[in-house]
């Protein structure tokens, strides 16, 4: 019990501190490619609540939603957002580190206007059964 | 009178320290030192253990795997912006229809096709892509553009 007290608590740490390093990192480049003029809409990543009924095994307790604004100064179309969003879900790689690190939800919207789209990580990426060998 | 206080202050204050000295001499253990020792165990032996713990469940496996990537997110940053021009540029130049006599060039179109439209959000691949076609299809992209 208390070994798995421990692991937790030592799992807890380390997920945070990665969880806060891949948004760091987004935003750096995001900020990057603005200011060099390459992407003409600032992207802004962060973290939010998250949809409860699009939980998985790696799922955090609290905020599990990735959040990304888009700073266009307008109200950003459907098809902007979509193409946002399926930008990211296209990358396996990001999508298998968002899942493992506890996010189970994608979520994109504008600065402006009160619409966003959402999607649910778990339906991009295979996941382990882990009843077996948990 | 003052005499007799200040003797009496005096007494007291040399029995006062007499039985600090003491108490100190016949208290040997020291458990706030015990405590903190024990707690250093402790850490110790679970560092130690967290550092030696094979990552054996299917579970540690998978995560392990997943932080090993590395990720663009320059690209994704690029190809959220700039992916769907290329891929429309691309998809138009390189379509097999463009090739209905030649059939090596035809199916040669058919699999840059193919790929074009699976990496239609990854800008990074789409330039590569490009110059694949420029070289093995031999398209100069003003005429293909002059002609479609």
């Amino acid at each position: 019990m208390l070994d798995n007290l421990w692991n937790d608590v030592v799992e807890w740490f380390s997920d945070r501190s990665e969880r806060a390093r891949l948004v760091r990192s987004f935003n750096e480049s995001a900020k990057k490619y603005f200011v060099s003029g390459i992407a003409p809409t600032l992207l802004k990543a962060s973290i939010s609540r998250g949809e409860s009924s699009y939980k998985h095994q790696f799922s955090n307790w609290l905020n599990s939603g990735f959040r990304i604004q888009a700073f266009a100064g307008r109200v950003l179309t459907k098809q902007e957002l979509m193409r946002i969003g399926k930008v990211i879900l296209d990358d396996s790689v990001l999508v298998r580190r968002l899942i493992v690190l506890g996010w189970d939800t994608l979520e994109v919207h504008g600065d402006s206007g009160q619409y966003g789209c959402r999607w649910q990580l778990k339906d991009y990426i295979p996941l382990p059964k882990l009843n077996q060998n948990e | 009178m003052n005499d007799t206080i200040i003797k009496d202050t005096l007494k007291v204050a040399s029995e006062t320290i007499t039985k600090s000295i003491d108490s100190e001499s016949n208290d040997h253990i020291n458990w706030w030192l015990w405590i903190a020792i024990i707690e250093f165990v402790l850490i110790v032996f679970l560092v130690i253990k967290q550092k030696i713990k094979p990552n054996n469940t299917l579970k540690q496996k998978f995560k392990k795997e997943s932080l090993e990537q590395e990720i663009d997110f320059n690209n994704i940053i690029n190809s959220s912006f700039n992916s769907k021009q290329l891929y429309d540029e691309l998809k138009v130049k390189c379509h097999p229809d463009l090739f209905p006599n030649d059939i090596e060039k035809n199916l040669l179109a058919e699999n840059l096709f193919q790929e074009i439209t699976e990496n239609q959000n990854n800008a990074k691949r789409l330039i590569e892509l490009k110059e694949v076609v420029k070289q093995k299809l031999n398209i100069n992209p003003k005429l293909a553009t002059g002609f479609l």
